[in-house]
């Protein structure tokens, strides 16, 4: 995996979390980049909050090192750490007013008054904040708080930026607009950031690098494309992309043509892999993207049979929810502005490039390519 | 809510409302009448005071009363201790119950749990009167201005109330505080007092309150006239003009009695706690957290 870079600016080593007896972090080995974006993904409780927070210093590390620019900083206080972080709750002070709460940590560091006015009126720039300076936290709307907590955490020039899940709490088209909003901040600062959220959009449309992790370890990092690409497990396939990748349970058999995978009396052809050779009879997953599969016929592809269920409109595109034996099965398909011809599909094409193959037993990836870093 | 559709409510609905009211008025009228009464008692005759003929408003009309209370320097001298005791004991209060509540309230306290037992514990055994006297006397706090201070100063509910309070802040704010840099005195007095507004005012009213009645215990400990407070000069002069058979001889012509003197005394009294309790109740504010956090 390439959880390795050039120059990192924070590296993690064998961290671990322990709460009693009980380890929610199992060891956790990544390097960031110099103004890397690097996002956290992974179902509820698998440790994401937890690791950032041992990043910003408001956990303890119970096992492995934490480096900030080459200063182990396992012990180091938090406001002595240079990170800043944006709270999924906002967290702003309701006594303060935005400027208030923009300059707070500055005053705390006692920065020089003209030099907090300063950076402050930078920073409500920046963030579109200048006309509510002297309103309080309840007198603003969700994404004008959300720009304030991040205002606060920019204010400071911190070496890294931790969010987590900050746009949780916001309706969808709020979501799309601030992640845009840190997007183009991110370009603009080049700050180090680690961002932590289930949503795999957000993770695919602001990373440079994405962790998926499940149960306190990483699944695999890679860029989005490689994820998305190159699933390292069964666990990766399934969690990006939506909707997700289409697994069947299968068995191997080869003949002179190549290697096919068998599943209720229909069959794939498999592309060439090294694992496949002589692999006959061994359990296999089949994985095809929605997207990947087509509705007419076409050069080097599978013909399966399945059962149509339902027709979910997207506008262009629909989803096609059918299902093959007792396994769900989605298809993306165009619509060229009609469905009709949609409806009485009963055969899908599956191209054999694209099929996925992960072993019955491990859920590994067949042919993985482990990417350069 | 400022104005109900009666008609929206079914006639049982209306029926509780309106025994609601009855109720509510009798007990206004149950608690405010002892003021109206020792209002117009102060201003009352002697005589009618002690034929007791007053019942709404003065009778005989005079200030002869206030004019005995007011000249006496001891009342004002006892009216300054209280004033004292009030403010010094007051401030003494916060400065020990808000970091107190604030360290109890800190998960990362060390025995946490068996501290905030040793708190509550103090709210249901006390050692008793003896032992507590036996106490001051032998931290040389008897008579003493600091004695009462100190003595009275911290009260296991306002802190207990306080804890709980600060316990109901997200952790978040004492969060991104320390990212910003806060040290815990600075998380304490910079966002969690702010934050606390309504309850520090609550606490701060409940002392005040205690301060300014304070009498039980400043009659056993104080000996020495000149620092006792109002209530205890209350006391003082009540036995003083009973006692005097002189004044007793006069009575039937006196201007003013016991009764219409101890009524002036309580008058001049009250008058301070109703002047704080606007500024204090300005504090009460609720929803201080809102729009800080989204839930
Ligand atoms: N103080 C604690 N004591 C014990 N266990 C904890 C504590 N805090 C977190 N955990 C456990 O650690 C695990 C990881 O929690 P964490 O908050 O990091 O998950 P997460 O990946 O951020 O999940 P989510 O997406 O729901 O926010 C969870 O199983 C949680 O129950
Ligand atoms: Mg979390």
């Amino acid at each position: 995996m390439n959880n390795s870079v050039q120059q990192p600016n924070v590296a993690l080593k064998s961290i671990v979390k322990r709460y009693g007896d009980v380890e929610v972090v199992r060891g956790i080995d990544l390097e960031i980049a110099d103004k890397e974006f690097v996002v956290l993904v992974g179902p509820s409780g698998c440790g994401k909050s937890t690791t950032l927070r041992m990043i910003a210093g408001l956990e303890e590390i119970s096992d492995g090192e934490l480096y900030i620019e080459d200063r182990k900083v396992n012990l180091v206080a938090p406001k002595d750490r240079d990170v800043a972080m944006v709270f999924q709750n906002y967290a702003l002070y309701p006594h303060l007013n935005v400027a208030g709460n923009i300059a707070f940590g500055l005053n705390i560091r006692k920065v020089p008054k003209d030099e907090i006015n300063r950076l402050v009126t930078e920073v409500a720039e920046i963030l579109g904040l200048t006309p509510y300076l002297e309103r309080r936290p309840a007198d603003l709307s969700g994404g004008q708080r959300q720009r304030v907590a991040m205002g606060r955490a920019i204010v400071r020039h911190p070496k890294v930026f931790l969010f987590d899940e900050p746009l949780s709490n916001l309706d969808a088209k709020l979501r799309t607009q601030m992640r845009a909003e840190i997007k183009r901040l991110h370009k603009r600062l080049g700050v180090t950031s680690v961002y932590v959220t289930h949503d795999q959009v957000e993770a695919m449309t602001l990373a440079d690098r994405i962790v998926v992790m499940a149960d306190g370890r990483i699944e695999q990092v890679g860029t989005p494309m490689e994820l998305f690409n190159n699933p390292v497990n069964t666990f990766v396939a399934s969690f990006m992309g939506s909707p997700p990748m289409n697994q069947l349970d299968a068995v191997v058999e080869s003949n002179a043509e190549g290697s096919f995978a068998m599943f209720g009396g229909q069959k794939i052809a498999l592309p060439e892999l090294e694992e496949l050779q002589g692999a006959d009879g061994r359990k296999v997953v089949v994985g095809v993207r929605p997207e990947h599969v087509f509705i007419e016929p076409t050069e080097d592809s599978s013909p399966i049979k399945v059962e149509l269920d339902l027709i979910e409109t997207l506008g262009s595109e629909a989803l096609l929810h059918t299902h093959v034996g007792d396994t769900p099965f989605v298809v993306k398909a165009e619509t060229h502005g009609d469905i009709d011809h949609l409806s009485s599909i009963d055969t899908i094409y599956i191209p054999t490039r694209r099929v996925k193959v992960f072993d019955g037993e491990t859920q590994m990836a067949y042919g993985f390519v482990k990417a350069e870093g | 809510m400022s104005k109900m559709n009666m008609n929206l409510y079914s006639r049982g609905d209306k029926t509780f409302v309106m025994v609601n009211m009855v109720l509510i008025g009798l007990f206004t009228i149950a608690a405010l009448y002892p003021f109206i009464y020792v209002a117009a008692l102060s201003f009352s005759s002697g005589f009618a005071a002690t034929a007791g003929t007053v019942v709404l408003t003065p009778v005989d009309a005079t200030i002869a009363a206030y004019e005995r209370v007011l000249t006496a320097p001891e009342f004002w001298h006892s009216y300054m201790n209280t004033m004292f005791y009030t403010i010094a004991g007051t401030l003494m209060s916060l400065l020990i119950v808000i970091p107190g509540a604030y360290a109890l309230s800190r998960p990362q306290l060390v025995g946490r749990r068996f501290w905030n037992l040793m708190v509550a514990f103090t709210m249901w055994f006390h050692a008793g009167m003896i032992p507590f006297w036996l106490n001051m006397r032998d931290l040389g706090l008897l008579d003493s201005y600091f004695g009462i201070i100190i003595g009275f100063a911290v009260n296991a509910f306002n802190i207990i109330l306080l804890r709980n309070f600060f316990e109901s802040i997200p952790s978040s704010f004492a969060e991104a505080a320390r990212m910003d840099g806060a040290n815990e005195f600075q998380i304490l007095w910079k966002v969690f007092v702010p934050l606390s507004k309504p309850a520090i005012a609550t606490i701060t009213l409940f002392c005040i309150v205690a301060r300014w009645n304070g009498f039980f215990w400043a009659m056993i400990l104080l000996t020495d006239d000149s620092k006792i407070p109002l209530q205890v000069y209350l006391r003082h002069t009540i036995a003083e003009l009973s006692d005097d058979e002189e004044f007793a001889a006069t009575l039937l012509s006196a201007a003013y009695s016991v009764e219409t003197v101890t009524a002036a005394i309580i008058v001049c009294s009250i008058i301070p706690v109703l002047l704080v309790y606007p500024w204090v109740q300005k504090y009460f504010n609720k929803g201080i957290l809102l729009g800080g956090v989204k839930e």
